[in-house]
């Protein structure tokens, strides 16, 4: 019996062996199962998966073209600086190193955010920027600390950088990081986000030359994304540089004689500046974008910096040597990571220093547009140099009335003094002789109403109206009226200061239609310019004219001559009104400029060329309601041409 | 009983397997440290040919004396790791012991003795009460005591193979059918209990195989990258040192637990259908032994190291393709290792002495 039963069990347990043995058979077959799913059915796929793992192309970024001015000064360079990285791998608390690392350097809460969204994104292996711009300091702080840190690498890394700041902001432009727009435009721009491209000024306009070609390495790396060796390297092919015609001593002075402007510069620091500073709005805008100049203005008040534009350019090569758009801002905000104080300021500034005056600000032309009404009176044989008109300080037309500057008239004007007395009556005249038509062609062909063509984007091409320009624009027939105004370049008519600059140089120039450039050109090159194609004697007698302006005896900018040791200059003034006077102000006597609210002033409007005899250098200069083209704008345009002459001589 | 004889009754071919698979191990560790023998490789060799050595020693033990320790060893064992719940190295963890500066792993020594307690244990029971539950309970406790220790250490790997082995001799010893459906739906039922007393990081493994790119950065790292390289392994391999998945660290614990997959990477799915080959070999030549030997003692022991031999390797294959949570276990005999390795052999020295000295023909 009890043999049986241990049989019985025996046989149970036997069975129970069996059982065991089948079923490690059949797991054992379930694994490699398994294992042939993983290793030939989906090889392929995780083949790929082990490549992507195994080797990194890393796009190596070409170090962008830097650029020069005329001298060979450094406007626009790359420095190096230092990348913080992170391997979330290795970290083994992302959220933990990342504080530490904040109690070490700066590091904003919402970056340490933004970096552990980009981890959960990203295979952990991969290395994380975490700050592209650390100083040595910081940099000496981390590696002392690096064994607290794991998973925490540091790289060198381009960076743009503008030397000479908002000096030269307006030429250069700036870069800032890759857009997504950009992106879905450029699809080369997607491997190297971390590169900047230009978003304005030069920077823009040579983006191709300036950008380079990046160099791709094929590098076999481990799972801490550390290089073990290179299996292929095409090396970044950096950009051009490129040598701008700015000069950079002209530039400084024409920036800071322009936001002077006729008043006198305060020092920081006083009392009263400090009291000023804390009560005014405007002033503490200025101050804000790094606008560090108060004036003080002839009634005695503390004022921020004049605002407005001043070029000057060659008149055979059109090398622009200065270029100045104020208020200005420093495009080093713009290179990495704009912060959005800086941009509100930016951009909530009352001034618009982002906005590029000399190219894209239009402002009415005012008396500077005398030549080209004269020119067109010239050539269409309406007037000849002796031609006179009888000015007695208004002229009818109509229903209307049309006033001379001069309240009690001129008397007998020539084309010659009516320039260098900027007489309104004289251009009424000859303006309603000419007809609009003939004053746009001439206009035109002095490069107004057209874009100039300067290396600058954004340009705007003003307005020189006409028959056809109203009624497309307007809806109604162009009204003589409206001749009469624009005789004095008011009105519809709207200039940049380039459009001015270029029309000064043309007239100089006599037989070239120069095209304004930001690249140096090479002495001697040939200057491929359409003919400008107007009389010579016709030009001449306009020169005579704004000559007459500085050394005649009534010329309204004779107090301003430019010295005999820089060959002397020729010159227009123009005063534009912005906001039109009233028949009431008219008889209560006109309101003095300085007393009308800042935005209520006359814009000051000066175009000169020098030097007298065979001519180099001509210049715009617009200072934004400062009032008389003559007592503001002219000794700004003087000092500046000196300074260009002194700094670029004659030869 | 002679020399001769003892030596002739050695289940050489089971020693030949072991060695091939120490052999293997050697090989694999090798190209783990990007081809040298230090640190890993050579240490490797030598305990292999010290577990060998063992093997032969324990040919001489006579089984007797197994079985008359087996409670005292279970009882010390269980006061080993109570204590290194109190007193174990390690942050958090308490799975190692350190005595005169070496360490190790009294888990691992606790799965040989939790068998031999069961086997004495159904060894002593009268045989007409086979058939009842209540015979059963008493085993399930030997069971569940070290398990819920191991457990709590924590070290989910090991507690689970001492559960799937002490089960299977639990099985073998004959528990009637419709209790082992019992205790699969008690098993079944008990998760949603076992899955709260688990530690946050075991959770999270858990849902992370479940979901590993959900986790990329963390724990699901592991095993997609354990899946590439055994995936972009091939059918025969990327050869031996260049595995880059292994050699260039993406693969981690490569010298461990997942030294399965280096040799995927390297050698193919022909290398690892030979080694499975190898130890389902060796799992069914001990089930084998267990025919051949005269007491239930000697049955149930060869049953449980067979089965606890056979759930070390599939846990750790399981695991590394992807079809287990990443829990810790390694790959007996080819990890590195030493009481893992020293554990696997004291088991072959039991069924060597087993079939030694308590074969049938005597």
């Amino acid at each position: 019996m009890r043999r049986s039963k241990e049989k019985d069990l025996r046989r149970i347990m036997s069975r129970r062996g069996f059982v065991l043995a089948g079923a490690a058979v059949t797991m054992t077959g379930f694994l490699g199962a398994r294992l042939y799913y993983l290793q030939v059915a989906q090889t392929s796929r995780y083949q790929r998966l082990s490549d992507r793992n195994q080797f990194d192309v890393r796009v190596v970024p070409p170090a962008r073209g830097r650029l020069f001015d005329h001298k060979m000064r450094l406007v626009a360079g790359n420095a190096e600086s230092f990348e913080l990285r992170i391997t979330p791998l290795y970290a083994r608390n992302l959220q933990d190193t990342l504080d530490l690392l904040a109690s070490i350097v700066e590091l904003p809460e919402a970056r340490i955010e933004s970096v552990i969204a980009t981890a959960k994104a990203l295979p952990s292996f991969r290395e994380i920027t975490v700050r592209d711009d650390l100083s040595q300091r910081e940099l000496a702080r981390l590696a002392v600390r690096s064994a607290l840190l794991p998973g925490v690498s540091f790289g060198k890394s381009l960076r743009r950088i503008y030397p000479q700041g908002a000096l030269t902001c307006h030429i250069t432009g700036y870069v800032s990081p890759v857009t997504q727009r950009e992106i879905e435009n450029d699809k080369t721009l997607e491997i190297l986000p971390t590169l900047g491209t230009g978003k304005t000024g030069v920077e823009y306009m040579f983006e191709p030359n300036l950008r380079g070609l990046p160099g791709r390495e094929k590098i076999e790396v481990n799972a801490t994304g550390r290089p073990i060796k290179v299996l292929s390297d095409v090396p970044p092919a950096p950009g051009n540089d490129l040598q701008l015609s700015v000069d950079i001593g002209v530039q400084l002075h024409a920036s800071e004689r322009l936001r002077q402007g006729r008043w006198e510069q305060v020092t920081f620091g006083s009392h009263e500046v400090q009291a000023a500073l804390a009560s005014d709005a405007e002033l503490q805008a200025h101050l804000a974008v790094g606008d560090d100049m108060i004036l003080r203005d002839g009634n005695g008040r503390l004022v921020p910096a004049e605002s407005g534009a001043a070029v000057v350019m060659d008149i055979h090569t059109g090398e622009i040597i200065s270029l100045v758009s104020a208020p200005m801002f420093d495009p080093n905000l713009f290179t990495g990571k704009l912060l959005n104080r800086d941009w509100r300021r930016l951009n909530e500034h009352p001034r618009r220093p982002l906005l590029n005056r000399v190219t894209s600000g239009l402002y009415a032309p005012g008396s500077t547009f005398k030549m080209v009404v004269g020119l067109a009176a010239l050539e269409a044989g309406v007037i000849s140099e002796n031609t006179e008109f009888f000015c007695t300080g208004e002229r009818e037309l109509g229903d209307s009335i049309f006033h001379c500057w001069r309240k009690g008239g001129h008397g007998a004007m020539n084309i010659v003094s009516a320039l260098e007395q900027s007489c309104d009556v004289y251009f009424y005249e000859i303006a309603l002789k000419t007809g609009i038509q003939k004053i746009r062609d001439m206009a035109l062909r002095l490069g107004l109403g057209t874009v100039t063509g300067v290396d600058l984007p954004g340009e705007k091409s003003g307005i020189i109206p006409s028959h056809e320009w109203k009624l497309a624009n307007k809806g109604v027939v162009w009204t003589p009226g409206e001749t009469v105004v624009a005789g004095i370049g008011q009105g519809y008519v709207l200039t940049t200061p380039m459009q001015l600059a270029v029309m000064t140089a043309r007239i100089a120039n006599g037989k070239d239609a120069v095209v304004p450039s930001l690249l140096s050109k090479p002495n001697g090159a040939v200057q491929n310019f359409a003919p400008l194609d107007i009389s010579e004697s016709a030009l001449a007698v306009i020169r005579r004219g704004m000559s007459a302006v500085l050394y005649g005896g009534a010329g309204t900018a004779n107090s301003y001559q430019l010295g005999k040791e820089y060959g002397g200059m020729a010159g227009k003034t123009g005063t534009v009104q912005v906001k039109r006077i009233t028949l009431a102000q008219r008889e209560k006597g006109i309101t003095k400029n300085i007393d009308r609210p800042w935005a209520e002033r006359d814009h000051a409007l000066f175009v000169a060329y020098a030097p007298l005899k065979n001519p180099r250098y001509a210049i715009s200069v617009v200072v934004e309601h400062g009032g008389s083209g003559s007592s503001t704008a002219a000794p700004v345009a003087r000092d500046i041409l000196a300074k260009t002459i002194a700094e670029r001589g004659l030869t | 009983m002679t020399l001769w004889r003892i030596l002739f009754r050695i289940p050489w071919h089971i020693l030949l397997i072991a060695a091939v698979l120490v052999v293997v191990g050697a090989l694999a560790l090798y190209s783990a440290s990007e081809g040298s023998w230090q640190p890993w490789a050579g240490r490797h060799a030598l305990r292999g040919a010290v577990g060998v050595g063992v093997v032969l020693l324990m040919a001489f033990i006579d089984f007797k004396l197994l079985h008359r320790f087996s409670y005292i060893l279970l009882i010390a064992a269980l006061i080993v790791l109570a204590g290194l719940l109190v007193i174990g190295s390690g942050p958090n963890v308490s799975r190692w012991i350190t005595i005169g500066g070496v360490s190790f792993q009294p888990s691992e020594p606790a799965k040989i003795a939790i068998i031999l307690a069961l086997a004495r244990y159904f060894d002593s029971q009268p045989q007409d009460r086979m058939q009842s539950l209540i015979v059963y309970l008493p085993a399930l406790a030997i069971i569940a005591v070290p398990f819920l220790l191991v457990m709590k250490q924590p070290d989910l790997g090991t507690a689970l193979m001492l559960l799937l082995g002490g089960l299977s001799v639990i099985f073998a010893a004959g528990l009637p059918w419709r209790y082992v459906g019992g205790v699969t739906i008690l098993a079944l039922g008990a998760m949603p209990l076992l899955w709260m007393t688990l530690h946050e990081y075991q959770k999270s493994r858990v849902m992370t195989f479940l979901n590993p790119e959900a986790d990329v950065l963390g724990a699901g790292y592991q095993i997609i990258q354990s899946k590439i390289a055994l995936g972009s392994g091939g059918l025969f391999g990327k050869g031996f040192l260049m595995g880059s998945q292994s050699q260039l660290d993406y693969l981690p614990e490569k010298q461990t637990d997942f030294v399965f997959t280096m040799i995927g990477e390297e050698f193919g799915l022909v290398g690892n259908l030979f080694i499975l080959g190898l130890y389902l070999a060796l799992s069914l030549s001990i089930l084998r032994i267990s025919y051949l030997v005269r007491s239930r003692f000697s049955q149930l022991t060869c049953m449980g190291i067979s089965m606890m031999l056979f759930f070390y390797v599939f846990v750790n294959v399981a695991m590394v393709s992807g079809m287990l949570p990443v829990v810790g276990a390694p790959l007996p005999l080819i990890s590195y290792g030493g009481t893992s390795m020293l554990t696997v052999f004291i088991g072959l020295g039991i069924v060597t002495s087993i079939l030694i000295h308590d074969r049938q023909e005597d």
